[in-house]
């Protein structure tokens, strides 16, 4: 008989968790809770006796010191009771970590169907509350209806006996498994077909599919295996390999693109060849550190002798956008199986985050799924749970609020691995598959999670339909195969190895099988969640914390030995083959027989018109401002902007020291406070060399031109990396694009030709850089389709298209970490320094942005000259003379002295007369202006001469100095004072904005 | 054999083993990774070591409180182990959620030698969320702590969700009176932290961070010793190093006061058990 066991903090104990709600519940929606008691609720369905309740209750699940606990509800003092639990099918970790603790205790198994559901339980008090309010509360902070039910109860409601009743979330589906046979007597009714089932076939694709499978051989040699017309598994495999997800049919696409101004036309045959793969191999062949590019699931570059660092970076959007939590942790776990499915494998070593929101205080009229605020949070937590508990440090990280990111969040997760050069004195990087390796899935089990994605968003729920398509990622169940794959790896038992992202078993296996050039899969074989899966859903299914891996026969004893020792399901479920062919069968009966080279056949390209016109003719101009004079309030006022001001509550949720390797930390500075230009970790604790990573993105210079916010983003990112110590010589990149979409459409999406000339300006420039900068591109992901329809005032729905988006990813080795520097001034007394010439260059600048205005001189990056700058102060920190650099971002010179002063707690003397600059007389465009390849320094006045001889030739000019008083006093272009701020007023406005979140 | 042997835990999402595993090293140990089902299935016995780790992590993902599963397999499947282990004079160092572990396991406080009964609690951080810093801590000279010996204030990084000290009065007195409270919040200036977030940062009674038993062998922390394994972990060594350099000096590459915390331990077996 299922019971239900209450559990809460002893009365006299601070609860936190209610404390938080009663907080936000103020802060976000001005309704006041005098309380908030949380209790956590584990309904058991299993057969246990009482003296086992007895024993799980008091052994496990209360803590005698801290908590009380009852099967009988427990009797909490409240106005209205609030009880938030998860739909059927939806991932209860702590629901499955309690099967493995009683499990444990009692030495029993759980049958199937038995399980253990948690839910919580809130005890609400508050002056006047109302139902609406606790509905809001319930609705708008503590549960999502994508993936949790609630239940308000007064107190007329509430039961005391019965409490909440026995609630059992559990997933029954009453379906008998069948594979459907799918007509194709013409394309019209294959796409028919197509729409009805959602396979997302590309129109263009149809012919091709059914030519296929009318081919007299395809036709001749189906027969064999009892096949005839294409069965749904074998359509579902296809659709998913011919996404533009899996496919990136995009980028692979052809633009015609032109110049509406000039006339110049250009045709532009497959952005990843000509702007991604060309320039890295070119760059492959002079650098000999770059290992492997362009072909796995990360890029691998040398570390040192024996280690390689593996890198990749995605994003996570739309499901971060239904569900932030799930959609967060499932992206950052996801990632982090990227490098562990490269090469042979690697163990991960860090993770960053990248989150393009609204503003939090957005307080328009349109009305998005989750308030920005409330996304914000979740994505935060998502990302907090998904790295901590995988014990990864996440040490980097930006955040970017921009009203156009409304319609669809972006969330780009980044992770860096690190895998032995060999292994079993074999490349470690390398892998294959071969005739007669066993195909092994390992981690968790299928469901129907992930099945076409958003389709399954508008379906209608029935009590037990499995909330399939929102995900929650288990990092708990992923460490635990992270640490069994490596030492299975060590032990040389991996052939072959990928991970089950998108697409499943259908990618992994699909595209593994290339290698070996066939494969038979018996699906029956693969551990399900539930019982009543359709043999396609077992194929495509996203269920997460899987990988894929080949394990030679003779290996497959030892390999399954660790696996059990590591407490980690692995199944047999098939074996590599050379027939050419991905062969599935399920219980017996063949239900796939496709051609395994099929996919690479010929597909029509996708095609694209482009039309580009300059900024200047689309009507883009300088506002005319004329100077004021309260440059303190405006410098204070910069300060506190949400793209410029201290996000530290996020910082500080993410364990960034774990492993030991922390050298550079996100915060720095005297009060530790100040975001580092880049962080640096030391991957191998035994040597004293780095890594050093750091990301950019710029994306409301879009808005003018998205060449110039290609090259700046990429000039950022690599900025950073020098300003810390990294060897520019030894700096790899990923680029990450999110882009709206770009197919035309009169109605639908008038200016999708613009936004597809942005997309391929934005392509050459990181062409362009990355040649002229020599940075190999490591890895890569694109997103498109960011957009959304946002319900309005009147009911009527507006499109919502997000800037278009490029996050870079330097990533650079440190010969030796000691040489490593910091962005604060050090000493009083200390020379500053400005690198680079300061340009006029407000377009799109925060600057612009606070008077509510974009611009039109978007700032440029010149690779020759930086680059050679980048060299020299790279030279100067090598030799020692460097004791503070940063980089000048967004905000421009007077945030970013104004930051380096802060991290010092010195203040500073500038004289902005001295600054290198091009045709600047005013004293806002100097302090604001974004121009790219800029840094600050100080250096000890003794070091002068040896900086300025290595600087010779190069744009520089010294400043001002640090001063003992903590003051930023700036001299004007007239002579006089303009600025004469306390360093800790500085701080004070900076902190501001966010200083109240933890 | 005449090494120190030490076992650091692995396994069920402990995630610190490698970087404690280095810092025994450094300290001059032999240190293995093991992983808790090799204990638990015989494949390697706790016997041949003297030095026993419950290192970090989110073991069974924290759910159920954090290091309450963990404890609760461990006491049930290698209790009789840890018994005679402890009864040999071995040490054991929990640190963060292996502290956690060790007061649901009731190793610690250890009143009267009951190695079972749960007396304190390390429960949810009064800010409401996981947090990762760095504190500085007082050390109690009188404590009889074998590993915290000849350190007076330290710093040291933590990061943790759950690490609120919590016990009733009667308890805390005790443990004070006992000279079990080993290591204290504190402000930068060496004064108690007095509650004040974030130098308490989890709201901890009377400030503790740490305490051992009355042996002084058995030792919780929830800092983590083992992320100060090298000079340039601390968070202000770039200012150090240019203040050092200014004055025409080298920067101290002694062992950090991290490393220091295990060396003790090292040094304590090397005395008794191996020569």
């Amino acid at each position: 008989m299922p019971v239900r066991l209450e559990i809460t903090l002893r009365p006299d104990l601070f609860d936190p968790e209610g404390a938080t709600i009663c907080r936000k519940a103020s802060d976000y929606f001005g309704i006041k809770l005098t309380s908030v008691r949380t209790i956590n609720i584990l309904t058991i369905d299993a057969n246990l006796s009482s003296d086992q309740l007895e024993a799980i209750q008091r052994h496990i699940f209360t803590n005698p010191v801290t908590q009380i606990s009852s099967y009988a509800p427990l009797e909490i003092d409240f106005d209205w009771i609030l009880w938030v639990g998860y739909r059927p099918g939806v991932r209860d970790n702590p629901g499955s970590t309690a099967v493995e603790a009683i499990e444990d205790l009692l030495g029993l198994r759980f049958k199937p169907g038995e399980a253990v559901y948690t839910s919580k339980r809130y005890c609400i008090k508050g002056e006047g509350l109302k139902l609406q309010d606790v509905e809001r509360v319930a609705r708008e902070l503590l549960a999502n209806d994508i993936i949790q039910e609630w239940r308000v109860y007064s107190r007329e409601d509430w039961d005391p006996e019965e409490g909440i009743g026995i609630i059992i979330p559990r997933v029954y589906l009453d379906h008998q498994p069948t594979v459907s046979v799918i007509p194709i007597e013409s394309d019209d009714s294959l796409m028919r077909i197509s729409n009805e089932r959602n396979l997302a076939l590309n129109p263009s694709d149809v012919p091709v599919i059914r030519n296929y499978f009318l081919r007299e051989d395809v036709i001749a040699a189906r027969r064999i295996v009892g096949l005839k017309e294409p069965t749904d598994i074998e359509l579902e495999y296809i659709s998913q390999a011919r996404s533009d997800h899996c496919n990136h049919n995009t980028f692979k696409g052809k633009f015609y693109y032109r110049d509406l101004t000039t006339g110049q036309f250009e045709e532009v045959d497959n952005l990843f060849a000509s702007c991604i793969e060309a320039p890295t191999l070119a760059i492959k062949e002079k650098k000999d550190w770059v290992v492997s590019v362009l072909w796995d699931n990360a890029g691998v570059g040398r570390f040192d002798d024996h280690h390689h660092f593996v890198i990749t970076g995605e994003t996570h959007n739309s499901p971060s956008n239904m569900e932030a939590y799930g959609g967060a942790i499932t992206g950052i776990v996801g990632v982090y199986r990227d490098p562990l499915g490269t090469g042979k494998g690697a163990k991960l070593i860090a993770g960053t985050y990248g989150y393009c929101v609204a503003p939090r205080d957005y307080a328009g009229d349109l009305k998005p799924r989750l308030h920005p605020r409330r996304l914000l949070d979740g994505i935060i937590e998502g990302v907090r749970d998904g790295g901590n508990k995988s014990g990864i440090p996440t040490p980097f990280g930006l955040v970017f609020f921009h009203e156009k990111y409304l319609g669809k969040c972006l969330v780009f997760v980044t992770a860096v691995g690190l895998m032995p050069a060999k292994v079993q004195d074999k490349p470690a990087h390398e892998k294959t598959t071969s005739p007669g390796d066993l195909i092994v899935m390992c981690g968790g089990r299928v469901g129907k999670d992930g099945i076409h994605g958003v389709t399954a968003a508008s379906e209608t729920y029935s009590a037990h339909t499995p909330a399939g398509h929102v995900q929650i990622g288990d990092p708990y169940t992923q460490k635990k195969m992270h640490d069994f794959l490596l030492e299975a790896r060590d032990e040389g038992l991996i052939a072959f190895i990928t991970d089950n992202g998108g697409g499943g078993l259908s990618s992994s296996v699909g595209e593994s099988a290339r290698y070996s050039g066939g494969c038979e899969v018996e699906l029956e074989k693969v551990p399900l969640k539930y019982e009543g899966l359709d043999p396609w859903e077992i194929w495509v299914s996203e269920s997460q914390e899987r990988m894929t891996v080949a394990v030679k026969p003779e290996h497959i004893d030892r390999f399954l030995e660790l696996s059990r020792r590591h407490a980690v399901e692995s199944t047999v479920i098939g074996r590599y083959t050379d027939s050419g062919k991905l062969h599935i069968t399920y219980k017996g009966k063949t239900c796939a027989y496709v051609d395994i080279d099929f996919l690479t056949s010929d597909f029509p390209q996708w095609r694209f018109d482009a039309e580009w016109r300059p900024p200047a003719s689309r009507g883009l101009f300088e506002p005319v401002i004329h100077e004021g004079k309260e440059y303190n309030r405006l410098l204070l006022d910069l300060l506190a902007r949400p793209n410029i001001c201290s996000r530290e509550w996020i910082v500080r949720q993410y364990d960034h020291e774990v492993q030991g390797t922390s050298i550079i930390k996100p915060l720095i500075g005297k009060e530790r406070d100040i975001n580092s230009d880049a962080i640096v970790i030391r991957p191998v604790l035994e040597s004293e060399k780095g890594l050093a990573l750091a990301q950019a993105l710029l994306p409301t210079y879009s808005q003018i031109d998205a060449y110039h916010m290609a090259a700046c983003t990429i000039d950022e990112a690599v900025r950073r990396v020098i300003a810390v110590g990294a060897d520019p010589e030894h700096i790899g990149g990923v680029d990450n694009f999110c882009w709206p979409t770009i197919q035309y459409h009169p109605k639908d999406n008038p200016d999708g030709r613009f936004k597809a000339a942005q997309l391929v300006r934005a392509n050459w420039a990181l062409r362009d850089m990355c040649l002229r900068y020599e940075i190999p591109l490591l890895s890569g992901k694109d997103s498109m389709y960011v957009d959304g329809h946002l319900e309005g005032k009147y009911g009527e729905t507006h499109k919502v298209s997000a800037l278009e988006t490029l996050q870079f990813t330097a990533v650079g080795v440190v010969s030796d970490i000691a040489k490593c520097i910091t962005m604060d001034a050090k000493l009083p007394g200390d020379l500053v320094y400005v690198l680079g010439i300061t340009r006029d260059e407000l377009g799109g600048s925060e600057y612009y942005e606070h008077f509510g205005y974009i611009g039109l001189n978007v700032p440029q990056v010149f690779p020759g000259p930086f680059w050679k700058l980048y060299l020299a102060l790279n030279r100067a920190i090598k030799d020692g003379i460097v004791a503070s650099a940063h980089g000048v971002y967004r905000g421009g010179l007077g945030v970013h002295l104004a930051l380096v002063a802060m991290g010092g707690g010195l203040g500073m003397n500038i004289d902005l007369a001295q600054i290198p600059r091009e045709d600047i007389e005013r004293n806002d465009t100097i302090l604001f202006s974004e121009t790219p390849g800029r840094f600050i320094v100080t250096i000890d006045p003794r070091d002068k001469d040896a900086f300025e001889t290595i600087l010779r030739g190069i744009p520089h000019a010294c400043v001002g100095s640090t001063i003992e008083d903590e003051r930023l006093l700036v001299r004007g272009l007239q002579g006089n004072i303009i600025i004469s701020s306390s360093v800790r007023e500085l701080k004070a406005a900076w902190k501001q904005t966010f200083g109240e979140l933890v | 054999m005449n090494e120190v042997q030490v076992l650091v835990l692995t396994g069920f999402g402990l995630n610190c083993d490698r970087e404690t595993a280095y810092s025994f090293r450094l300290a001059g140990a032999s240190a293995s990774s093991v992983h808790i089902n090799s204990l638990i299935f015989g494949e390697v016995s706790l016997d041949k070591f003297h030095i026993l780790a419950f290192d970090g992590g989110f073991s069974w993902g924290d759910d159920h409180g954090a290091g309450v599963i963990h404890a609760v397999r461990f006491k049930y499947r290698l209790g009789k182990e840890l018994r005679r282990f402890i009864g040999e004079g071995k040490l054991i160092i929990g640190i963060c959620n292996g502290f956690q572990v060790l007061v649901n396991m009731g190793l610690l406080p250890g009143f009267d030698g009951d190695y079972e009964t749960r007396l304190v609690a390390l429960t949810s951080n009064d800010c409401g969320n996981f947090r990762d810093d760095w504190v500085w801590l007082r050390t109690n000279e009188k404590s009889p702590c074998v590993f915290t010996q000849g350190l007076d204030f330290i710093e040291l990084p933590i990061r943790h969700g759950e690490g609120k000290f919590y016990s009733d009065p009667v308890t805390i007195k005790r443990l004070f009176d006992q000279e079990q409270v080993v290591l204290q919040y504190s402000m930068p200036d060496g004064r108690l932290a007095g509650g004040v977030f974030p130098f308490n940062p989890n709201g901890s009674f009377q400030d503790i961070a740490g305490i051992c038993d009355p042996t002084g062998r058995i030792f919780g922390l929830m800092p983590h010793p083992e992320a100060y394994n090298h000079w340039t972990n601390h968070p202000d060594w770039t200012r150090k190093k240019e203040e050092v350099k200014r004055r025409g000096k080298a920067i101290n590459l002694d062992v950090t006061p991290g490393i220091r915390i295990f060396q003790n331990g090292v040094e304590y077996i090397r005395k008794r058990f191996v020569s």
